[in-house]
């Protein structure tokens, strides 16, 4: 019987391992299912042992250890202890002699590893302890290869005993696997590091070259080193959850810092620990298999914390050790490519572990360690650049420099405080390498690309976003060393403003050969990176907040006013110069560096303007183009009519000229806008450069909304608004005409005076009203011409526009501008009728609604929701009834539906988000339609139309559910009230959830079948006939969750969910038990099924409070876990 | 743009052009293009440039809107690209003939047996839910010269 199930194996091997060409599909899935079926064998010990011994074909060998894990694993507490001794001995003994290729032996040693483990459980590690003992014994005195299987026993036992939030397939619940890992790692594990370091310190003793049995030898002892301080040493203390994420972390070789208890002391703390660590790396620098892991070693040793360095002392002098090590490692090499990233990485960790103990030291100390970090970061910096110009992918030393970078910004965090002389010796090198490797000879050194020009994808990153981070701190090194960085700044952007005149002047005349042209690219590449430079000294990130002057700028235009370096008067002149780029005011000596730095810039417009008026625009760069509009937004946001409160001191030079109700301010505002005007009318076939211009506008007009009337009242604006009046439809890119509107718009917030604000907004919405009228007054007409081009071509421009005033309403405007948009937004069901063929105005009217749910109508009073929920749901129908039962043969007609639907849920999804947030004035009017009706109606429209093979989208996947959930989460009562097919509907979406897509719908499904079933035990509605509806979701989702159908992460969401339904359906989940037990042939599994079900349910009172749900979500994980072991077996 | 010349208004496009020029730079998504001298949906659109400081080039692919076959194309931003009159109307079926020629009455009454049943799967399923007795309702795609039914849905009692 055996030999026959050796040779139906082999033989199922054979098929497996075949090339494709030989076997069908079908045998070789029959192959698979025999060794699946192999594998769920009851008490497959002995057959097992037999196969090992006797069978020749190793992928057989492979699945019977495969077979003998899961049986230990599912059996384990029948086995007796004899048995399963000897049969631990039996595979020891054959890893040792057999000679097995690799993916057998490994597998053979994990399965020791889960025995091991398994019975440390049961004995607290005795057994284990002798174990290691005789694994210790290997290693010291056998060969060479044995050695290594030692090595490997004990890496298979470390893996074994690492996680515990992903192991509970191996029978035990969560809990005990952290109580072994626990147990094991103060205990065993020190035992390990000890024998490890031992070895190493022999390995040391003599000098590389190293034979190559020692070197591989060296790299086993290492890995393990390695692994034992990159372990999660975790508080117990935390959740589940949490430690899953450190667990998944330390899996993602992004270790944990070295968090250690005093028991550690002994080992660690050694004064010749750290000596020998570096030593070790010394001396396999050169090895690359080794070098990594001595490496890593030593990063994690710089991170060392947690109560094993609990006193100030003990922290100080290991700090010394470590840095006299590190030092001496660090000046005495030069740093290779791979290494930089490995140092930086101690560089960062000691920052951050160990900032607040290195201020502590001797000055002379602290000053000659920033020295060597200095000299670091710059050499780091001269790596990365190299990088960057070649055509490899290798960013080790761009990564080492972010590693530096960071270090540094928590340095000069730190030593802000106390202003040390030294760190601004520093940030000048840093500053000075930095501008250098970023800037053409000969003012610098960078050079150009290896294979230039190239294509390069808009998509792809641009500078200012790739090298965000570099940018921020060397902005902040600039900051500390104002005086030595703004004046570099203004000289270099004057220069090069002149250079890009004179180049202009040459084009004038004549063509450019080809080595004038690389030279403008080098000038255009200089100017980009000034900017970007300038941009991060001067302002800071305000993604969020409220963006400012920074202090330290703040001062340093308060200084140079003190030290009568500069003058209100002469800054105002200088700035009012800006046009005129052909001289130099006299006073530009004693301008402010800032307003010097914003003039300069303003400058390079007046150049790029009238390049573009001499028909040479096509010459100028539209990158460096966005990167000025970039600084702008930047600067204006920042320095813009400052709001002097926000200020503990004020620099009257800034305030004086560009603050409120100044002539600087309206100059620099007038400015601006000429500029995007310019760049509206010249460069508009630069889609990306028009975005930045157009971003620009809006963050203009936004300035500190109360102050802005300078702006709103501005001519400048007013020009632009005449622009775009003038512009054909279907001139500009995409949703620049939209972003245009958004601005003027917003603009108009600045007027307070109603008069005011309602004849603004008349100027600028009428005319949209009147083409509007035109188009559709007259229904004939527009029957007639409605798929003309031209026609077509207006109705998307007038919805452009349309969209631009739904984003741009804010709390004070929306009331207007929504009774100007209402009246039209009702005829657009029809106008979506008409244009049902064409997609693009479908989208359109679509997305128009969306931006108004999304934008407006949490500030509408209920009759104005109620206006724009009855247009809303006429156009969802009116969508819902052109594309219902139509079946369409184009290419990509799925596609084209899968767009349309997002939009819709989209906009249902805002609609929804009323009954959240909802800032309306209260008024008397009686609530008659909420937003939830409005959104559960229009589901009801889509829903024929929301295919399965459309749910196969992603993004509409998840987008529909939750939906689902959020309505089921704000209104239970709804769903429960919805007509009967449409309920029925909605369940058979939610299985198919259930099973059919990614984690994150189950996951929704979940919630949805738990929020509805606490929602009808809560209301005590087991009888409707809606809850008994969802009765048949008990059994699904406990079939589910036994044959480990969902997913391990979902089991909680599972088990709560399966309490909630328990607590509608006691009675058929009393049912259900009993059948799923009767059917049960063996009266053993019987007997354990039965007395599980009874320890689930023991003590947990089915009411729906939260206490019974979370015992009965821990019993659930016992459960689960006891349970699967057995019911999973043939 | 404000007042729309209605009065020159015909079925026929007699003499006009199939196609009329449009700034690259203001192709959209969705919209329609010739490409490779075929009417083509931009089912992708993408700018590029050549070298960091060089100006915006447009990348479409496009798939024909009659055949499927996918077109690319990458012209510089600044330039002037054709794209199709594209129509798509639709129309009541009445009667299948027997030489497979539809017809087909317009919105205003108007009808027309101009066109065959189309191939492939639409053609199928025209079929079955004529011969099934359903309402029919056909949306026919016209450009450059080319016509045919491209979609047709049946009218339920609910629709109208």
């Amino acid at each position: 019987m055996t030999e026959n199930l050796i040779s139906e194996l082999e033989s199922a091997a054979a098929i497996i391992m075949a090339p494709p060409n030989l076997v069908t599909n079908e045998q070789r899935h029959n192959a698979e299912y025999v060794f699946l079926n192999f594998r769920k064998c009851k008490s497959p010990f002995a057959i097992c042992r037999q196969i090992l011994d006797n069978c020749q074909v190793h992928y057989v060998l492979f699945e019977a250890a495969e077979t003998l894990k899961s049986a230990l694993i599912r059996e384990w507490s029948f086995l007796l202890d004899s048995d399963k001794f000897s049969l631990r001995q039996y595979l020891m003994h054959y890893v040792t002699t057999k000679q097995i290729p690799p993916f057998v032996r490994d597998r053979i040693l994990q399965v020791i590893a889960i025995m091991v483990k398994r019975a440390s459980v049961d004995d607290g590690g005795r057994d284990r302890s002798n174990i290691l003992q005789e694994v210790e014994n290997i290693i010291l005195n056998a060969e060479a290869e044995k050695k290594i299987l030692g090595f490997n026993i004990i890496s298979n036992l470390m893996q074994e005993y690492a996680s515990t939030v992903k192991s509970t397939d191996v029978g035990l619940p969560w809990e005990v696997h952290f109580k072994a890992k626990k147990q094991f790692e103060s205990t065993d594990l020190k035992r390990i590091f000890q024998f490890c370091v031992q070895l190493l310190s022999e390995v040391v003793k003599n000098d590389p070259p190293y034979p190559e049995n020692v070197s591989e030898l060296t790299r086993y002892i290492l890995k393990v080193t390695e692994n034992v301080l990159t372990w999660g040493y975790i508080s117990p203390l935390l959740p589940k959850r949490l430690i899953g994420i450190y667990e998944s972390v330390y899996e993602a070789d992004q270790a944990p810092a070295l968090r250690l208890s005093d028991s550690w002391s002994e080992l660690i703390l050694s004064p010749q620990l750290l000596p020998l660590m570096f030593q070790v790396f010394w001396k396999v620098k050169d090895y690359d298999g080794l070098s990594h892991h001595a490496l890593t070693c030593l990063v994690q040793l710089a991170s060392l914390n947690g109560t094993i360095v609990s006193t100030d002392n003990i922290r100080l002098e290991y700090l010394k050790s470590y840095m006299e090590n590190f030092s001496k490692l660090v000046s005495s090499v030069t740093i290779k490519n791979k290494e930089s990233l490995g140092v930086s990485n101690i560089v960062k960790k000691m920052i951050v572990f160990f900032i607040n103990d290195i201020q502590r030291l001797p000055t002379q100390l602290q000053d000659s360690y920033l020295d060597e970090l200095t000299r670091l970061t710059c050499s780091f910096c001269k790596g990365a650049a190299m990088e960057d110009m070649s055509s490899d992918e290798e960013r080790y030393y761009n990564d080492a420099f972010d590693n530096m970078m960071e270090a540094w910004i928590s340095i000069l965090q730190e030593y802000s405080t106390n202003s040390n002389g030294n760190i601004h010796e520093c940030a000048v090198q840093i500053f000075n390498t930095y501008l250098q490797f970023h800037l053409a000879p000969p003012d610098g050194s960078r050079q150009n690309h290896e294979n230039e020009p190239q294509e390069i994808e808009d998509n792809e990153d641009i500078d200012r976003i790739s090298f965000k981070d570099q940018l921020q701190t060397i902005g902040m090194f600039g900051r500390i060393i104002p005086s030595h960085a703004l004046p570099i700044i203004y000289k270099l952007l004057e220069m090069s403003t002149e250079k890009l005149k004179m180049s202009l002047q040459l084009m004038e005349s004549r063509a450019m050969n080809i080595s004038e042209s690389a030279n403008l690219d080098n000038l255009f590449e200089d100017i980009h990176w000034v900017i970007l430079i300038a941009g991060h000294i001067l302002c800071m990130d305000s993604d969020g907040e409220t963006p400012m002057i920074p202090s330290e700028m703040m001062q340093y235009s308060i200084e140079q006013l003190r030290q009568g370096a500069a003058t209100l008067d002469a800054s105002l002149a200088v700035l009012a110069s800006s046009h005129q780029i052909n001289n130099v005011p006299p006073e530009i000596e004693r301008c402010d560096h800032i307003v010097r730095i914003i003039s300069d810039v303003l400058k390079l417009c007046v150049v790029e303007n009238s390049a573009a008026e001499a028909k040479l625009g096509h010459f100028m760069s539209p990158e460096v183009s966005s990167t000025i509009m970039w600084f702008l937004k930047r600067w204006c946001l920042s320095y813009l009519l400052p709001v002097e409160n926000y200020y503990q001191e004020v620099s009257p030079v800034l305030v004086g000229a560009v603050g409120k109700d100044t002539e600087g301010a309206i100059f620099v505002v007038n400015f601006i806008l000429d500029k995007i005007y310019s760049n509206i009318c010249h460069f508009h076939s630069e889609p990306i450069l028009l975005r930045d211009t157009v971003d620009l506008l809006t963050a203009l007009v936004c300035i500190k909304q109360k102050q802005s009337l300078c702006i709103v009242k501005s001519k400048s604006l007013w020009n632009l608004i005449t622009l775009q009046e003038k512009l054909a439809p279907g001139g500009l890119p995409p949703n620049i005409r939209r972003d245009l509107f958004k601005s003027f718009v917003l603009a108009g917030v600045a007027l307070r005076d109603m008069q005011e604000l309602n004849g603004y907004f008349d100027q600028i919405l009428s005319p949209l009203k009147v083409r509007f009228d035109n188009l559709v007054t007259q229904e004939g007409t527009f029957r007639a011409n409605y798929h003309k081009e031209e026609v077509q071509k207006e109705v998307i421009d007038i919805l452009e526009s349309f969209i631009g005033i739904a984003k741009g309403s804010h709390m004070t405007t929306v009331q207007i501008l929504f009774q100007f948009l209402a009246p039209m937004l009702a005829e657009l069901p029809k106008i979506l009728t008409f244009y049902n063929n064409y997609q693009i105005i479908v989208q359109l009217i679509l997305e128009l609604f969306g931006q108004c749910a999304k934008n407006m109508l949490c500030y509408l009073c209920q009759l104005d929701s109620k206006k724009l929920y009855e247009s809303t749901l006429a156009t969802v129908q009116a969508y819902a009834k052109c594309n219902s039962n139509k079946f369409s043969g184009e290419t990509l007609a799925e596609e084209n539906s899968f767009q349309d639907l997002a939009l819709i849920l989209d906009l249902l999804t805002f609609i929804l988000s009323k009954d959240c947030i909802d800032l309306c004035p209260i008024d008397e009017e009686v609530v008659t339609v909420t937003a939830s009706d409005v959104s559960l109606f229009g589901l009801n429209f889509i829903m024929p139309l929301m295919t399965v093979d459309l749910l196969k989208y992603p993004s509409l996947c998840s987008q529909y559910y939750r939906l689902l959930v959020l309505i089921n989460d704000i209104y239970p009562e709804k769903i429960c009230n919805l007509p009967q097919n449409l309920f029925q509907q909605l369940l058979s979406s939610i299985e198919l959830g259930l099973t059919q897509f990614g984690s994150d719908v189950a996951q929704a499904s979940l919630d949805f079948v738990q929020g509805m079933s606490s929602y009808f035990f809560r209301n005590s509605l087991q009888q409707s006939p809606i809850c008994q509806a969802m009765k048949p979701f008990l059994k699904l989702i406990l079939d589910l969750t036994l044959s480990h159908q969902i997913n391990s992460d979902l089991m909680s969401s599972a088990s709560t969910c399966i309490y909630a339904l328990i607590c509608c359906y006691e009675e058929e989940y009393r049912g259900l038990v009993d059948r799923l037990i009767k059917s049960q042939v063996d009266p053993l599994i019987a007997d354990r099924l039965a007395a599980a079900f009874h320890n689930l349910t023991l003590n947990v009172a089915m009411n729906g409070e939260r206490q019974p749900k979370l015992k009965f979500r821990d019993n659930f994980d016992k459960f689960i876990a006891n349970v699967q072991g057995f019911l999973l077996v043939k | 743009m404000a007042d729309i010349d209605d009065t020159h208004f015909e079925t026929g496009d007699s003499g006009a052009s199939a196609t009329y020029p449009m700034q690259c730079s203001a192709l959209r998504k969705n919209g329609f293009v010739m490409l490779k001298s075929r009417p083509c949906k931009i089912v992708e659109m993408s700018t590029s440039k050549t070298g960091k400081h060089g100006h915006a080039k447009v990348h479409l692919v496009g798939i024909d809107i009659f055949t499927g076959k996918k077109y690319e194309d990458i012209c510089p931003s600044t330039h002037n690209m054709d794209v199709p009159h594209v129509k798509r109307e639709d129309y009541q079926l009445t009667d299948i003939s027997d030489d497979g020629y539809l017809s087909l009455m317009s919105d205003n009454g108007d009808l027309r047996e101009d066109l065959k049943v189309p191939e492939g799967d639409v053609g199928a399923q025209l079929r079955a839910e004529y011969d099934a007795g359903k309402d029919i309702l056909c949306t026919v795609l016209k450009s450059c010269g080319e016509e045919v039914v491209i979609a047709v849905k049946t009218n339920t009692a609910l629709d109208k």
